[in-house]
């Protein structure tokens, strides 16, 4: 019965969805007037970044992106302000397999060029700044959990991270002495789908990667370091 | 030359797509966590694979990208099954009932022999 029942589901669902797909043309123009619209038509000339949703988070809403790099930076002092005991803390005595250390060792440099080139090309392919710091973070997550010793200096990551948040409000400071308002494109636009292209677009998104893989990898060497 | 190339390349692809339906059969039909997990690395590993040096095949300009990606799945597909697996077994998840030969506990069994012996 719950089977039958399910086919059914699906089979009304397909039903609408293919009714509701049918009706939308593929590949034209001007399929949403109005602002979205606007922003696909005006973006590249505009802002000079061929991924738009890029330019409408650095760009035309730089000031909010700004915001949720502070939000995170909170969470993640937040986070260590609770969990810092006072001593020094170690991670569970479980220890990784060979296969596994070779392999980490193996695929950690990768991880990392990959986080490096997916920020630095934020503005050109899909991802950014928070993506590639994220995927920088599992890279030093992936040795945390084969090495039980591996170890990374709090304090170089504490700075490497307020030099990355000093520099995106540098350049927004910038924006204010050269231009009119704060976080204003002051860099020529360039090529579109070149790399230095996108005026600040690629600068502020290099900082935000290094702040954001910095503060996850802290983030994640506190949690996991729970015996004493 | 690239006709032929974008030939091989959907055999190649079709391969690796047919693989990765047989691993995801054997996901929902294979009776223990062990059996499942070499369903669902060693046929998609392989379903991986071919489907995309298959598209590289296909688009030859795109053919040293999409081998870097294939040897990263290489690399990593069997890692994390293994580890995966080797947790399961050390928190005791068991095999499955028509147990007959469990080769990582002789070998573990072997292991500590040799260190009572040293």
């Amino acid at each position: 019965m719950r089977k039958i029942l399910a086919v059914f589901f699906i089979g009304v669902f397909g039903y609408y969805m293919l009714a509701i797909l049918m009706d939308f043309p593929f590949g034209i123009d001007h399929l949403n007037p109005g602002l979205a619209g606007a922003y696909l038509k005006d973006t590249v000339s505009k802002t000079g970044a061929v991924n738009v949703v890029t330019s409408i988070i650095v760009n035309y809403r730089g000031f909010d992106t700004l915001g949720e790099v502070t939000v995170l930076f909170l969470a993640a002092t937040g986070m260590s302000a609770l969990l810092y005991d006072g001593k020094t803390m170690n991670r569970s005595r479980q220890n990784a397999s060979v296969i596994v250390k070779a392999g980490s060792r193996l695929l950690f440099p990768l991880i990392i060029i990959l986080g490096a080139y997916v920020f630095i090309h934020g503005h050109l392919t899909p991802g950014g700044g928070f993506q590639g710091g994220a995927i920088i973070a599992s890279g030093f997550l992936l040795m945390f959990i084969s090495y039980r010793n591996y170890h990374v200096s709090h304090r170089i990551l504490s700075n490497v991270e307020s030099t990355a948040g000093s520099v995106f409000v540098v350049l927004g400071l910038l924006g204010l002495l050269y231009g009119a308002t704060f976080l204003e494109n002051i860099m020529p636009l360039g090529i579109p789908n070149k790399l230095f292209s996108g005026g600040l677009i690629p600068l502020i998104y290099i900082a935000v990667g290094f702040k954001v893989g910095a503060e996850l990898t802290a983030l994640l060497d506190t949690m996991l370091k729970t015996v004493k | 030359m690239y006709q032929i190339l974008e030939y091989a390349g959907m055999v190649v692809t079709t391969i690796g797509v047919i693989f990765l339906f047989l691993g995801g059969l054997g996901v929902l039909r294979m009776p223990d966590v062990y059996t499942r997990m070499q369903a669902g690395t060693k046929a998609t590993t392989l379903g991986a694979v071919g489907a995309i040096v298959g598209v590289g095949m296909m688009h030859p300009e795109w053919f040293f990208k999409t081998s870097i990606i294939a040897l990263f799945i290489l690399l990593s597909n069997p890692i994390s099954s293994h580890a995966l697996a080797r947790g399961s077994y050390k928190i005791g998840i068991k095999v499955w009932q028509k147990k007959k030969i469990d080769a990582y506990e002789d070998a573990l069994k072997k292991v500590k022999k040799e260190e009572e012996a040293v």
